[in-house]
């Protein structure tokens, strides 16, 4: 074990630390509509143009090539300096349509692509997701029949999170006819602009309308745009999914440690109905000093998961013990403030700017479900790590 | 940054668990209570002395090696009395005699766990001449009068517990500092993992073979996720003790604090995983014969070692730079 960063690493931090402090947007990201999405792609090409863009990207495709190390070092000084999440608009196309054109696009598909994801000039949702099809991801019915040069497309996803805004989608269709589960499905680059798509909004318990229905009918999609084999849709998909569990979640993970020490300022100043500071009440520091502990724990969680991880390794199980404690501790520490907070909690207007500990609590929930439950994680773990008898 | 065991590391651990569960696997607690007697069985190969400098007869090694010691140890809830007579050497560093007897285990330590102006609650059988205490400020090795203490019956029965008047109590060494304080609940924090971990083991060991309505219990979800979670709590527990020992031996500003992580994030969950490993055996999980119940003890002594809860609240809500992430 050794916990010294080498001389490169320390640079690097410097230089993140100096240009994050230099360049991050000065006013808050708008909550909700075109102004939203136009910040995420505004701080995207910023990033682009300065040379920060594509963190987990290799160098062969624009991106920075960077270590795992170098990584980490990148969202604890971007959670440090108060960034725009990496979690918004551009966060699909980045984390998983990328990667998975990286991994198994064509070359006509890497080369118009990849740029336009990286400058921020395109942005991506995902299509996977059905009303009767989500835990239960293989069940999927969306067909996509070859016609000519196309795919047909009929069906509906949903949870289509920024859909409205999305210029294109990774979808997974059913191609070959009777097809079961995993089998005769395909992953292809839908344009959102194509005839054919409804979009329609899905208002949530937060009061926002992040997350969408997505009806296809009689959608065209040339077959040049898919990605992987015809009926191998479920190969291809997996390879985002384990990048997902794996160096995905890094910046999710650190920027944690921020807010719990936000909650503990808050803490600090917070009196409870009987006239005490919440830091000085023995229930809420206890509570407090576990939830600090456990997200330093998710740090070293992160670095030991780096450490012992061989390149091209799916963190599989592993990434799912990661999933269930960042949003287990996440959900404790959103909880604990509401507690704090008393009466004003409930003073919440669905913005997010404006009331935003109200709204990470009711978050909280969209986090333990969204990209696989705390239950299909479980799953996952009696499965591959504990190796118990198969509930299914 | 590197916070994974390197192969020295590893075959310490290996030669760890290989000699404890051998010699004094979990077992053996049903049969027979003869732990005092044996502790000598640990300076023949040096594991008494894992941490002292080469040239006083030890190891030369350090904190981190003692943490996988210590991580195996718990495992099998091994012979209490190794704690405070590795951590005893500690203080008796300038004492050349004493520190001889205690590396060979000629000589053998107890824990002072509380104590006032009366007298003192110890842990330690009848072979014990001496007794160690540890405050956050300094540690202080007494010799004990042990003929002059009355012995106390002690929920974890591999352990003798007793009470001392303050006159059976002189002191021999002394120590200031924090140092040897973090390096016990270091070690303390790795007997909680190891029972958090061994309470796993056993758990998903069972679930594989007992069958209710006709299938394994380990298909029932009821069963299956409440295994997943303390799978978690040990994989939680792990990475920061590894990474709490790192930044002690290290000497991190922010050491204290890792330490503090690491002993509240093991103690949670050596209580959570042997409390659900009794609850998911079922009946057998509460009879004598079965060993889920030495895990929960002897859990339950370890978390009132060192120090309260709000003594490490008060360290893990400081607002700071984490060592090396700051600037």
């Amino acid at each position: 074990m050794d916990l010294h960063y080498s001389e490169q690493e320390l640079q690097f931090r410097a230089r993140a630390r100096q240009w994050l402090q230099d360049n991050i947007p000065r006013q808050p990201r708008p909550v909700g509509g075109e102004a939203m999405a136009q910040f995420d792609r505004d701080w995207q090409r910023r990033l682009f143009e300065h040379g920060w863009a594509g963190i987990n990207w290799p160098e062969e495709y624009g991106g920075l090539g960077l270590s795992a190390i170098q990584q980490v070092i990148w969202y604890e000084e971007c959670a440090r300096a108060g960034a725009p999440h990496f979690i918004n608009t551009t966060y699909v196309a980045l984390m998983h349509a990328g990667p998975t054109i990286i991994a198994c696009g064509t070359p006509q598909q890497k080369q118009f692509h990849l740029p336009r994801i990286l400058s921020g000039e395109s942005l991506w949702c995902q299509g996977f997701s059905e009303p009767n099809a989500g835990s239960d991801l293989a069940s999927l019915k969306t067909t996509g029949a070859v016609d000519g040069d196309d795919l047909v497309i009929n069906g509906t996803k949903t949870w289509t999170t920024d859909g409205q805004h999305a210029d294109f989608q990774e979808l997974l269709v059913r191609t070959t006819p009777g097809s079961e589960r995993h089998r005769g499905l395909t992953w292809v680059i839908c344009d959102m602009r194509a005839p054919g798509i409804t979009v329609q909004p899905i208002r949530t318990m937060l009061g926002d309308e992040h997350v969408n229905t997505t009806f296809y009918d009689d959608v065209r999609i040339p077959l040049a745009n898919v990605v992987g084999e015809i009926g191998g849709g479920w190969r291809t998909a997996m390879s985002t999914l384990g990048f997902e569990r794996g160096t995905g979640f890094i910046g999710e993970q650190l920027a944690l440690y921020e807010r719990v020490n936000q909650a503990i300022k808050l803490a600090g100043r917070t009196r409870l109905e009987g006239g005490g500071l919440a830091i000085d009440d023995s229930d809420f520091a206890a509570r407090l000093a576990l939830i600090k502990a456990d997200t330093l724990a998710i740090r070293a969680m992160t670095l030991a998961q780096i450490s012992e991880l061989r390149e091209g390794d799916n963190p599989g199980p592993k990434g799912s013990m990661m999933k269930l404690m960042v949003t287990g501790t996440a959900k404790a520490l959103s909880h604990l403030v509401a507690d704090m907070l008393g009466w004003e909690f409930l003073e919440y207007n669905d913005n997010r700017n404006e009331h935003p500990l109200t709204y990470d609590y009711l978050w909280s929930w969209v986090y333990t479900i969204a990209g696989g439950t705390s239950e299909i994680q479980r799953e996952i773990i009696a499965d591959q790590m504990l190796e118990l008898p198969r509930a299914r | 940054m590197y916070l994974a065991l390197d192969s020295h590391e590893q075959e310490i651990a290996n030669a760890a668990a290989a000699f404890l569960r051998a010699e004094f696997p979990l077992a053996r607690l049903h049969a027979r209570r003869d732990d005092d007697a044996r502790l000598a069985e640990f300076s023949t190969l040096g594991w008494f002395g894992l941490a002292v400098a080469e040239e006083r007869g030890g190891s030369g090694l350090g904190v981190i090696e003692q943490m996988l010691f210590f991580l195996e140890l718990g495992r099998v809830a091994g012979p209490f009395g190794v704690l405070p007579q590795a951590l005893a050497l500690q203080v008796a560093a300038d004492e050349p005699e004493l520190l001889r007897a205690l590396l060979a285990g000629e000589e053998n330590v107890a824990l002072l766990v509380e104590r006032d102006g009366s007298g003192a609650r110890g842990l330690g059988g009848d072979n014990c001449r001496y007794a160690l205490e540890l405050t956050a400020g300094e540690s202080t090795l007494f010799r004990l009068a042990r003929e002059q203490c009355d012995d106390v019956p002690c929920l974890d029965r591999s352990v003798v517990m007793f009470k001392t008047p303050a006159s059976a109590l002189q002191t021999v060494a002394r120590v200031t500092g924090d140092g040897l304080w973090l390096r016990a609940q270091v070690c303390v924090s790795a007997m909680l993992l190891g029972a958090a971990a061994s309470a796993l083991d056993m758990i998903t060991g069972y679930a594989k073979e007992r069958e209710t309505f006709g299938r394994p219990i380990g298909a029932y979800q009821a069963v299956r996720h409440p295994c997943a979670d303390m799978a978690v709590r040990v994989e939680s527990a792990r990475c920061q003790l590894y990474y709490a020992a790192a930044a002690l031996a290290a000497g991190h500003d922010d050491a204290a604090l890792q330490v503090a992580a690491a002993r509240l994030v093991a103690q949670h969950a050596a209580r959570a995983n042997t409390d659900a490993n009794i609850q998911l055996h079922g009946g057998i999980g509460v009879t004598d014969e079965f060993s889920a119940h030495l895990l929960l003890k002897r859990a339950n002594l370890l978390w009132r070692l060192f120090g309260s809860g709000r003594d490490r609240a008060r360290t893990l809500l400081q607002v700071d730079d984490l060592d090396g992430a700051g600037s």
